[in-house]
């Protein structure tokens, strides 16, 4: 039990995989199985669907076997005893002829109709099942995909850029409906064809072969184009991405490129990919159009050869005449989905690459570790923290805490120094159980925290991010972020307590305004305050806050002091302070350095101590901001930054 | 040429029909004869054989299809017949489409250069007004959408003319009372194609909205999943996220049965016209009055004349969607430079650095109030002068008018004793130097990044650079170095390193005038302070002009400026300001004492829960 919940993963991931570009260049049947899964629950669509093809391939023949046996052979030369098939339409034709008592002529006319209108009813159902079971089906996997990828743990998040992630959930997916989409209009064009080919044996076995010829010659020129233009597309492909690329950069980075006089450099290069471009958008087009004017051209040669050879048949009595004509009808049926399998082909490929990685990112099982029995939660902490001879590293290689023991007693605020790579990150992420490690080392209110549930853990501890993520949605919207359990009027009362509802008052639609582009339209400290904002309206009883850097202009910055002074009333808070204001509102200062506590105490204890803080203190005149380098600290000690 | 190929290929088309239907006459012929038939398909057999000698005949098989007058030729004779006029048209339609195909490249081709060329003479007017995203979208999806309409629509648009055309043409000659019957189904059936086109063409739009709307969406939940998690919402976010998926699935399905219901009903449309050819077309067979090849010659016709009204109802929208992505583009191409470039050649080569603003003014286009008003100030050469003040007092404003980068007015800004507007603009931005306050880096390695303005640059001074801004260690751990590559395929730098690569890339040039907007807001006071000392030494003798909102950076400065709404408040040495008790002075004790002021009234604030 205590073995499996180590915080080092006893077989390391290869995150690499997530980057990997699958080739995928092979039928998978495994991976459509796997993919059937998600369409089964639709699998009476799947079948009315099928069935409905089948009656809408018999009644295209139909049609075709009216026009040429009936209306030919039968109303017009007035053959009925041919032994050529007729399908029993020449007997349905007599039967209408009969019953309505109208001439033959009309009686065809009459069957050609209805079958057309059976042929459009049957056809529109069987398109609109299938694809409401294969728009179902990727919905769901989709979903899944998505909670799947939404409940992944930090660690994971550490190392798999969101880029990847986003591509399986869009473009994979996508690439999956067109799959099935494509294969569905492929049954819808197989059926027929073999249902053509059927009576096309049974009419002239001699002339099907001929025509049948061809149909190895329509594939083995697909498939040679299609070989041909796979590496062209793909080059087109890339071409105009990276023109995008390249006009997307020169545009966010304008006044840069002006300012450098680059202008002249850069149209060069793009002028570069765009002819690249072009040269290869060419060499497509030479393929496709030789290749299309070929296929269109082989049909109509079958057709000359239906003729001189059906020809002859007819003189020898061996077809009737509505026999050539069905043949010259059915010509298409024979053509088109030999074309269309080449066409999707390559989608079929793609989309097996797109399958892989969606499963790939489906089996990806890393979580952080949930109890068996959690210890259940009543009422609210008092909000005290413990770590104890806290050891951990992210991976095997580099430890990053080295026996840090510090305790938060409730209510007292904690403020952590040391520059980027000394572990104060690490220590905040640990507490909002964001990573998996040993028992027997961080405790809230004495309970461990591996006894907890990792969301419960989450809703008692509030972190502040340094970077505050805006959700697309109203101000309110972002601060209660889809909690129900949070009323309108306790997120207005946090906004102002924290001073944030100055500036949302001001704004066009006050709480309802709009948040648009990452929330382009506020400033930086006004998200600071929006930030706090959100964290006091969910009232945990431990704050976590990860200062902002970046300096902000002075006004703002008061009401940021403030606001995080107010935040802080009453709750057991650690601070990763970059400011001597924050600092010096905590009772205890920590001094982190390479994941070792160096100093601990309060703020004038440490001056007095004249150690590492003292130095910090003296050396940073106004405010204590320390660099992301370390370098504050590198100077005292000429160790090795461990980042 | 395109044209006349079409034009060509679907005469051949069509005499390849023609002759088939003319083949199936010639198969009831011989049917009709019975005793001698045997005879005459030995005859039929034997002349193929020299089908390869038929070339001379073919023309006149071809003029008999133009004459109506195919009878007298033999089965194989037709059947040769087809093979000529099928490989014409091969060669013709591929001549055809690749023409034309080509063509739509090469105008894409010249709109992504012209829209380059016209981005890049755009001032920060422009950019405000149409913004990255909107300019990417007219790249990407307008220059289609053109590209589409000459590729694919004149394509069409000559199927449409010339299919139709023949067909009835042909259709007139065998059997005008038919052809009259048939026409009428025409209008009928392009008025249902241009409303389903306009149908499809709306869901279409749907689906690509929806589809957009899933990106973003799943974009912003996967950037901001840390502060989903720390707030334990994942569950919630999930049940967010059904409705934005549930509503792709929607539209797609919507889409998909708009498509099906015109793939059932366009063939109905079509039923209807062959069922009056069945009809009426078989009576006049009946009556010996035509022939049954001509039945069957007229049904495929009709497959020729419905195909492109088909068609036409698609053409329609993208002629209307290729005149407005037409009308975006043209946005673009038209706009004007707001900086005129206007060069006197009376200024001198080599600035000095001395700057005189006289009642300097600036109002952004469309905006009520001025963002700097009248301000008068004098900058020698090799001074350092630092501006301060709140957020939208001007600052960034202002710096942008030494370099031009703000349409600066005429008589208001000095250099060296000339109208900066006199200069050349490429002169004033390549002797000025001037740091951005957003840290922009390329998709390029290090060392491109920071030579920005010349890659030829020796890569010892670049190193050079990067020591002056304090970057030499954090290169340095990198494994490639100066060929790291950054941005979003390459390494993400944090926002400090960031803005001191940007102050190496200013750095780097040693010019007359160095401009910083605020680049040091997220460098630790330590690093700043080595940079600023470093800055001293190099720039001793030059012009530099620095906006922040530290004193600490400031002091540094031979003069400070307090911007406050446009206007300059306070102008003076760090000492000097202090002493003068202002804006200043309340400032730099909000940033040494501003702490403990908080601290007295900790106790007096309410706790909330």
């Amino acid at each position: 039990m205590i073995e499996s919940q180590k915080n080092q993963q006893s077989k390391p991931r290869d995150y690499g995989m997530f980057d990997a570009e699958l080739s995928g260049a092979v039928l998978n049947l495994q991976l459509l199985r796997r993919l059937f899964k998600w369409l089964s629950p639709y699998k009476w669509q799947l079948l009315a669907s099928g069935l409905l093809v089948l009656l809408t391939s018999f009644f295209a023949v139909m049609m075709e076997v009216v026009i040429s046996r009936v209306l030919v052979d039968y109303v017009i030369i007035g053959e009925t005893n041919s032994t050529m098939p007729d399908m029993r339409m020449i007997e349905l034709t007599q039967w209408v002829e009969q019953v309505f008592d109208i001439p033959a002529i009309y009686s065809a006319g009459i069957l050609f109709f209805v079958l057309m209108i059976l042929f459009s009813i049957t056809g529109h159902y069987h398109r609109l099942t299938l694809i409401s079971a294969i728009v179902a089906g990727l919905r769901d996997l989709r979903q899944d995909l998505f909670s799947h990828m939404e409940t992944r743990p930090s660690s994971f998040y550490d190392r798999v850029p969101i880029g990847r992630i986003m591509t399986r959930v869009t473009n994979d997916v996508e690439a999956l409906y067109e799959m099935l989409r494509g294969m569905g209009s492929l049954v819808g064009e197989f059926v027929p064809f073999f249902v053509a080919l059927t009576i096309m044996l049974s009419t002239s076995v001699e002339l099907t072969l001929v025509l049948l010829f061809f149909v190895p010659i329509v594939g083995v020129a697909t498939y040679f184009f299609r070989g041909a233009t796979r590496e062209i597309f793909r080059i087109v492909r890339n071409t105009v991405s990276e023109l995008n690329q390249n006009l997307q950069e020169n545009l966010s980075g304008m006044q840069v490129v002006q300012l450098s006089q680059r202008e002249q450099k850069n149209l060069e290069s793009y002028t570069k990919i765009n002819k690249s471009n072009r040269r290869y958008e060419y060499k497509s087009i030479n393929l496709s159009t030789v290749y299309g004017a070929f296929n269109d051209s082989l049909a109509s040669i079958g057709l000359g050869i239906i003729i001189w050879y059906g020809g002859g048949q007819v003189v020898q009595e061996q077809m009737s005449l509505g026999g050539v004509i069905l043949f010259t009808r059915f010509m298409n049926m024979l053509f088109t989905p030999v074309v269309m399998l080449g066409e999707q082909l390559n989608v079929l490929f793609r989309a097996m690459a797109s399958g892989e990685r969606i499963f790939q990112a489906l089996d990806w099982d890393e979580q952080i570790h949930e109890p068996a029995n959690p210890v259940e939660l009543s009422g609210r902490l008092n909000g005290k923290v413990e770590f104890r001879h806290v050891n951990f590293g992210y991976n095997a290689e580099t430890q990053i805490l080295k026996d840090v023991s510090v305790t938060i007693e409730a209510g007292e605020k904690l403020a952590i120094v040391g520059p980027t790579g000394s572990g104060k990150s690490t220590m905040i992420r640990l507490l909002g159980r964001f990573y998996d490690f040993e028992r027997g080392m961080i405790f809230l209110d004495d309970i461990d925290l591996n006894d907890l549930r990792s969301s419960d853990v989450r809703l008692r501890v509030g972190v502040v991010l340094q970077d505050f993520h805006i959700f697309s949605g109203t101000i309110l919207e972002n601060i209660v972020l889809g909690n129900p359990d949070i009323p309108r009027s306790r997120a207005i009362e946090a906004a102002k307590t924290v001073n944030a509802d100055g500036f949302i008052q001001r704004l066009p639609n006050g709480y309802d305004t709009e948040l648009v582009e990452r929330g382009a339209n506020l400033s930086q400290g006004q998200r600071q305050l929006l930030a706090f904002a959100r964290v006091l309206a969910a009232d945990p009883e431990i704050l976590i806050l990860d200062e902002a850097t970046a300096s902000i202009d002075t006004e703002t910055e008061m009401l940021i002091q403030d606001g995080l002074h107010k935040l802080m009333q009453g709750r057991t808070s650690i601070l990763i302070a970059h400011r001597l204001q924050t600092i010096q509102e905590a009772d205890k200062v920590l001094v982190l350095h390479h994941g070792v506590v160096k100093e601990f105490g309060t703020h004038q204890q440490l001056i007095d101590q004249k150690g590492i803080y003292h130095t910090l203190h003296e050396l940073q005149f106004q405010d204590v901001s320390l660099d992301e380098d370390g370098r504050a600290i590198a100077k005292q000690k000429a160790t090795d930054d461990a980042s | 040429m395109g044209f006349v190929a079409f034009f060509v290929a679907r005469f051949f088309e069509i005499s390849a029909f023609y002759l088939v239907s003319s083949g199936i006459d010639e198969i009831g012929e011989l049917l009709t004869r019975s005793a001698d038939a045997a005879s005459n398909v030995s005859d039929v057999v034997s002349q193929s054989h020299t089908l390869m000698t038929l070339a001379g005949r073919q023309i006149s098989l071809v003029t008999g299809v133009i004459l109506n007058d195919v009878s007298g030729y033999s089965l194989a004779e037709i059947t040769a017949g087809i093979v000529v006029c099928v490989l014409m048209r091969f060669v013709f339609v591929m001549y055809a489409r690749r023409s034309v195909r080509r063509a739509g490249i090469g105008v894409s081709f010249d709109l992504r250069q012209k829209l380059y060329r016209s981005v890049q003479k755009q001032g920060s007017g422009f950019f405000a007004r149409m913004g990255v995203g909107d300019i990417m979208t007219r790249a990407i999806q307008d220059i289609s959408l053109v590209q589409r309409l000459i590729a694919f629509g004149s394509f069409m648009f000559v199927i449409m003319v010339y299919a139709p055309l023949f067909a009835i043409s042909f259709m007139l000659a065998k059997s005008p009372s038919l052809t009259l019957l048939i026409l009428p189904f025409v209008p009928v059936i392009f008025i249902y194609a241009k409303h389903a086109a306009g149908q499809l063409a709306t869901t279409s739009k749907d689906v690509q909205d929806r589809l957009s709307d899933l990106s973003s969406h799943t974009q912003e939940n996967l950037s901001g999943i840390r502060t989903v998690q720390a707030q334990a919402q994942e569950a919630n976010e999930i049940k967010r996220f059904w409705k934005t998926n549930d509503a792709y699935a929607t539209a797609f399905y919507a889409q998909g049965r708009i498509n099906s219901l015109m793939m059932s009903w366009m063939p109905l449309f079509a039923a209807a016209a062959q069922l009056v050819i069945i009809i009426y077309g078989g009576n006049l067979v009946l009556a010996g009055e035509m022939s049954v090849g001509d039945l069957i010659f007229f049904m495929f016709c009709l497959t020729m004349l419905l195909q492109p009204i088909r068609m036409a109802g698609m053409f329609v929208t993208i002629v209307q969607r290729a005149a407005v992505a037409t009308d975006r583009l043209y946005e673009i191409y038209d706009a004007e430079p707001e900086i005129t470039d206007a060069p006197t050649h009376k200024t001198p080569r080599n600035i000095k650095g001395e700057f005189e603003l006289r009642d300097l003014s600036y109002t952004y286009p469309g905006a009520h109030e001025p963002v700097l008003k009248d301000i008068s100030l004098h900058i020698s050469a090799g001074e350092s002068l630092a501006i301060v003040g709140r957020v939208g007092s001007g600052k960034s404003t202002l710096l942008k008018q030494f370099t031009r980068m703000l349409d600066t007015h005429r008589g208001e800004l000095f250099l060296d004793g000339h109208d900066v507007c006199d200069y050349p603009l490429a002169q004033l931005r390549v002797q000025i130097a001037q740091v951005l306050q957003d840290p922009f880096l390329f998709g390029e390695p290090l060392k491109e990044n920071i030579s920005y303005d010349d890659s030829q640059r020796d890569i010892e001074l670049i190193w050079d650079s990067a020591d002056s801004a304090a970057l030499r260690e954090t290169i340095e751990a990198f494994p490639l170095q100066m060929e790291t590559m950054v941005g979003e395929r390459g390494v993400t730098l944090s926002g400090g390193q960031k803005q001191r690569a940007t102050l190496a890339r200013g750095l780097i040039r040693n010019a007359p005038v160095l401009i910083l907007d605020d680049c040091f807001s997220s460098v630790d006071t330590e690093t700043e302070e080595h940079i600023l000392n470093r800055l001293k030494q190099l720039r001793a003798e030059q012009t530099t002009i620095l906006v922040s909102h530290r004193v600490s950076t400031l002091r540094h400065s031979d003069r400070i400026v307090v911007l406050e709404e446009g206007r300059i408040v306070e102008i003076g040495s760090h000492e000097e300001l202090i002493r003068a008790d202002g804006l200043y002075a309340e400032l730099e004790r909000a940033q040494t004492q501003g702490a403990s002021s908080i601290k007295k009234d900790r106790d007096d604030t309410p706790v909330t829960t």
